[in-house]
């Protein structure tokens, strides 16, 4: 359980309102008097992910101590032989006060009632007051706050309140309400001490303070949306759901990111809309309390990349190929015709999917392919492996980022974090703040490098952190020598109490990254982190099942020898092999037929003979197994769209066409059936998955400051696989990097947050913040090339060609070249490869 | 002119960043720097600033508009502040400042149409002695009547002139 009382915490006594308590030494009073006794102090600017600030004075109480012989420090008693209290003169905010031993408080005294009572009139002498027609309204804590503290009546002059901006685009996104805005600084020390993109700042002071941002980019990290969350007032909203519904026509379901390792637990805010067909609707994304997790935040791309659930391009119909053609059809004729597809092919069956397709679609995937007699499960995409060795060396049960501070080290190498699992990105970089060492490696800037390496002086904060920058595309080796060429690095590595290593395929072809991976897992073992509960192994697997691919038993390899050896029936299940891969072309050719089970009608699907409309996420129940091996169930919160079903519907329907036993009725039987024939998932069924606990900071119940956006979990905080298997240390053969001929140049490809892919463009709030194609040189490879940065540029690769701007700097190493993927609509390269880059001259049109 | 790169500046730049241990606390001298360049704290003197003292831009707005004394609205070439304080009053300056503002033709706190001037009033300046006075860009001119402010004033529009004739 996430609490703040561990066995080897020392207990203090404290007294609130004549009770004595026991709680943690060193803990904040809000926290605990909430904690411990239930008692609610009000509080706006105090937030239990943030450092007091004492700004709102909304907590005030009366606070005392017993008293103490000043010469001799004896405790001084009453006749009664009571100890004697010491009270403050005046009431104190509580949010600033840590407990210790023999502290007395009051919350329920005239004074403090008085003293609340004040603050609230003082906020709310120049509120607008617009609660009617405020986002916040229903949910928000100045309203609670109000009612159950207020005085009811309004002293002011309404003539008399100041008339400021009411929709200041704070940055494309969030917008701003100057007048609601009760200058708590929540969203400000968000930025700061969550995010470390200090952009946000007051401007003004007294009556005219106001938040602005004057940096360019202005407020645009991909975490901006949980300001919205922690502003106390409805000053902050998001440009999604501003004006879209009230909060109480909502219903909560309980929800999973779809989009990265992370497995951010989420809450999907619906209702009955008649912009959906009158249908239950996502009306918007919130965070769902998970400390173990993502606590409660969540990025911008889960808050707003919902859109693609019900965007007019997902696949509702069944398209079966006539020749040239599609024609409709329905779902029972469509389970025969594959069923008999996939029998006149005589066990030259197999199966690809990607890492959005679930644990019981992957179940049941893996059933039909091994009941037809085939035996290759490919995971898509072929970029990333080691799930092997996360299931092995991964952080044990009951691990917790969270939990990792002083002491403590962490490795990312080959990775941009905040670009792949921005989740992570933002845990680990707070794990530094509170004190853990930091390295990042890579052969490029990122964003975490900036974070682990930045001046302290300047920001004011204690880092402790070292960037390693290698050669691109040497991270296995950087690895498996980081003893020999980063001796100090690797011994503070493997001296910490805990240490987690993600191990990121940046720059790697899979057998690179799995000699990476290998490597990682060695020095783990090696420095005898493995399988110590908050130290492990993490890999940044692409979407939002890459573990479970693993579990069902589909490998990144298996794909690899798909294409080598290609089947007659192809079967790919949510993965955009065209798409995604110029190259893929060539081998599929060689399948006769392949069965695509997706949400669009992607490239690989105009190819199929089968298109197989699936549900997403959102419209149906299901589990994801995320990065940390922890099992998450979401449930049905969208209605339908078209005709689609859950995957593992249909591919049970497709198996009991072909006589392979009778489908499954409900998402839930099939994890029945994964508990008993997947080792790993022994134990779990949906009902435990949908087990709670009491989480510190308590942010639930009926409290009325942060508890008031549907942060609580109530659907469940997932199970942790137990690490199985005992990885060795292995010696470890590094491939070599990919050397480039004359005149060419090796091609890195990396992953953007942000891009346009099927699933993301949808999400047309965002768009313009999809950076437009490039690729990325150093100025020494960009000379040899003839290209000056800002340079239209042609890219040349196997399977295509794309014309890119460039960009020239230093932030890239010699010898190869950065090139994102998906930012265009054709695809280019999806592994590391040789291509040529030529300058083009006459006024060309990018592509994106 | 900027105030990176200017030489008029990079000596006093010098002394105020070798004052401090880090740069970033040499922001508010160096704000002033910036509010005599451009006559006020305009968004290209903030982000002069913010790349010398390595802050973001969005904490030297900040501290800009937390102080009274840079002013972030547009000002004229002459930044006339008027005080009209009790000491200053008895000694005819409320009529002076509304006299000067009458002759510029601005309201106030208003700037002339060539932007050469700008008129405000403000609290005791601590000159009380040798009132009517004011503070042109933070330098004194005291002991002052009508007379000799418009010859001061028609001294520096032929200054003006001059220039633009060149
Ligand atoms: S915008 Fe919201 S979070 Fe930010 S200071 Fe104002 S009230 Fe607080
Ligand atoms: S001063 Fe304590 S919550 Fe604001
Ligand atoms: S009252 Fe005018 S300078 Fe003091």
């Amino acid at each position: 359980m996430v609490t703040p009382v561990k066995e080897d915490t020392e207990l203090v006594t404290i007294n609130i309102d004549g009770k004595d308590y026991q709680v943690p030494k060193g803990g904040n009073l809000v926290d605990m008097a909430k904690w411990v006794a239930g008692n609610d102090i009000p509080v706006f600017c105090y937030h239990p992910k943030m450092d007091p600030v004492g700004m709102c004075r909304m907590c005030l109480i009366e606070l005392g101590g017993v008293a103490r012989d000043r010469a001799t420090g004896d405790i001084q008693y009453n006749d009664d032989g009571t100890p004697q209290i010491r009270w403050f003169p005046k009431l104190q905010t509580a949010c600033t006060q840590t407990v210790n031993d023999g502290m007395y408080i009051k919350t329920n005294t005239e004074q403090v009632k008085e003293g609340r009572e004040s603050v609230i009139e003082f906020l709310l002498t120049s509120h607008p007051l617009d609660c009617p027609i405020c986002d916040k309204g229903g949910e928000c804590p100045l309203q609670n706050l109000t009612m159950a503290h207020g005085n009811g009546v309004s002293r002011m002059y309404f003539d008399d309140k100041m008339h400021l901006n009411k929709h200041y685009p704070l940055g494309d996104l969030i917008y701003l309400d100057r007048e609601r805005c009760i200058q708590c600084a929540r969203c400000i020390r968000f930025q700061d001490e969550i995010v470390g993109d200090d952009v946000l700042a007051f401007h003004e002071r007294g009556r005219r303070l106001q938040i602005i941002t004057n940096s360019d980019p202005g407020f645009d990290t991909y975490f901006s949306g949980n300001t919205t969350d922690i502003c106390p007032v409805g000053a902050l909203t998001t440009g999604d759901f501003r004006f879209g519904a009230r909060p109480w026509e909502l219903t909560e379901v309980p929800s999973i990111s779809p989009w990265d390792a992370a497995g951010e637990n989420i809450s999907l805010s619906t209702r009955l809309d008649r912009d959906f067909g009158g249908k239950a609707m996502i009306k918007r994304v919130m965070p769902r309390q998970n400390e173990y997790v993502n606590e409660i935040w969540i990025s911008d791309k889960t808050r707003f990349g919902h859109h693609f659930t019900r965007s007019d391009n997902r696949l509702s119909k069944i398209q079966i190929r006539k020749g040239s053609n599609f024609s409709e059809s329905t779902w029972d004729s469509t389970f025969k015709a594959v069923a008999k597809t996939l029998k006149e092919a005589n066990g030259s069956v197999a199966a690809i999917a990607g890492g959005s397709a679930t644990n019981e679609d992957l179940y049941e995937l893996a059933q039909l392919v091994t009941g037809l007699g085939g035996d290759k499960l490919g995971a898509w995409s072929p970029t990333h492996t080691g799930a092997d060795l996360v299931a092995q060396v991964g952080l044990p049960e009951g691990s917790n980022l969270g939990e990792l501070g002083a002491g403590d080290a962490i490795l990312v190498i080959a990775s941009d974090l905040e670009e792949e699992v921005p989740m992570w990105r933002l845990r680990l970089k707070t794990a530094q703040d509170r004190g853990a060492y930091l390295v990042v490696a890579n052969g490029r800037n990122t964003r975490l490098e900036e974070l682990a390496t930045e001046d302290p002086n300047i920001k004011g904060r204690v880092v402790d952190g070292a960037a390693i920058r290698y050669e691109a595309g040497s991270a296995a080796a950087v690895m498996a020598n980081l003893k020999k060429s980063n001796k100090d690095i690797a011994k503070k590595l493997a001296d910490a109490n805990h240490l987690v290593i993600v191990a990121g395929a940046e720059g790697l072809t899979l057998e690179g990254h799995r000699a990476l991976v290998q490597s990682a897992a060695n020095f783990l073992i090696d420095s005898g982190h493995a399988g110590k509960v908050n130290s492990g192994l993490l890999v940044p697997l692409p979407g939002a099942n890459g573990m479970g691919l693993h579990y069902m038993g589909f490998s990144p390899e298996t794909t690899q020898d798909i294409a080598a050896n290609p089947p007659k029936v192809l079967i790919v299940l949510n993965a955009e092999i065209l798409d995604d891969d110029p190259t893929a072309k060539t081998w599929l050719s060689q399948v006769d037929t392949v069965i695509t089970l997706g949400y669009f009608m992607d490239a690989i699907a105009r190819e199929s003979k089968f298109v197989l409309p699936v549900q997403t996420f959102a419209e149906r129940d299901g589990s994801f197994t995320n990065g940390e091996r922890r099992v998450q169930r979401f449930y049905t919160a969208q209605g339908p769209m078209g005709d689609a079903i859950p995957a593992w519907k249909a591919v049970g329907n497709i198996a009991q066409a072909a006589d392979l036993g009778r489908a499954k009725l409900s998402a839930a039987a099939v994890m029945v059936a994964i508990a008993k024939n997947v080792a790993a998932f022994e134990g779990i069924t949906y009902k435990v998955l949908a087990r709670t606990e009491r989480q510190f900071p308590d942010v639930g119940g009926d409290d009325k400051y942060y508890g008031g956006n549907a942060y609580q979990n109530t659907g469940g905080i997932g199970k942790q696989i137990a690490l199985s298997g005992t990885a060795k240390s292995e010696k470890v053969t590094v491939p070599d990097a990919l050397k480039a001929g004359k005149g060419e140049i090796v091609l890195l490809p990396t992953t953007r947050l942000y891009d346009r892919s099927h699933m993301f463009i949808p999400t047309v709030m965002v768009r313009s913040r999809v950076s437009l194609p490039f690729v990325h040189l150093n100025p020494k490879d960009a000379k040899a090339l003839k290209l000056a940065d800002g340079d239209y540029a042609e890219v040349n690769y196997d399977g295509g060609s794309v014309r890119v701007r460039a960009v020239v700097s230093d932030d890239v190493s010699v010898g190869a070249a950065v090139f994102p993927r998906k930012l265009t609509e054709k695809a280019t390269p999806l592994v590391p490869t040789v291509g040529t880059i030529t300058k083009v001259t006459e006024p060309a049109q990018i592509e994106g | 002119m900027a105030v990176i790169g200017n030489k008029k500046y990079s000596k006093q730049i010098e002394h105020h960043f070798s004052k401090y241990p880090d740069k970033r606390s040499a922001v508010m001298p160096l704000l002033y720097i910036a509010q005599e360049e451009y006559g006020w704290v305009n968004d290209d003197g903030i982000q002069e600033v913010a790349e010398l003292c390595e802050l973001d831009p969005t904490h030297v707005k900040s501290i800009a508009g937390f102080y009274t004394m840079y002013s972030e609205k547009s000002k004229g070439k002459y930044w006339l502040q008027v005080c009209t304080d009790l000491s200053c009053a008895l000694r005819g300056a409320d009529e002076f400042h509304k006299d000067l503002k009458a002759y510029l033709e601005v309201e106030e706190g208003g700037t002339t149409d060539d932007d050469l001037f700008t008129v405000e009033h403000v609290m005791c300046l601590a000159a009380c002695d040798n009132a009517p006075m004011l503070q042109c860009n933070f330098h004194y001119m005291e002991n002052l009547d009508m007379e000799k402010m418009k010859a001061w004033v028609e001294e520096k529009r032929a200054e003006l002139q001059k220039e633009l004739d060149a």
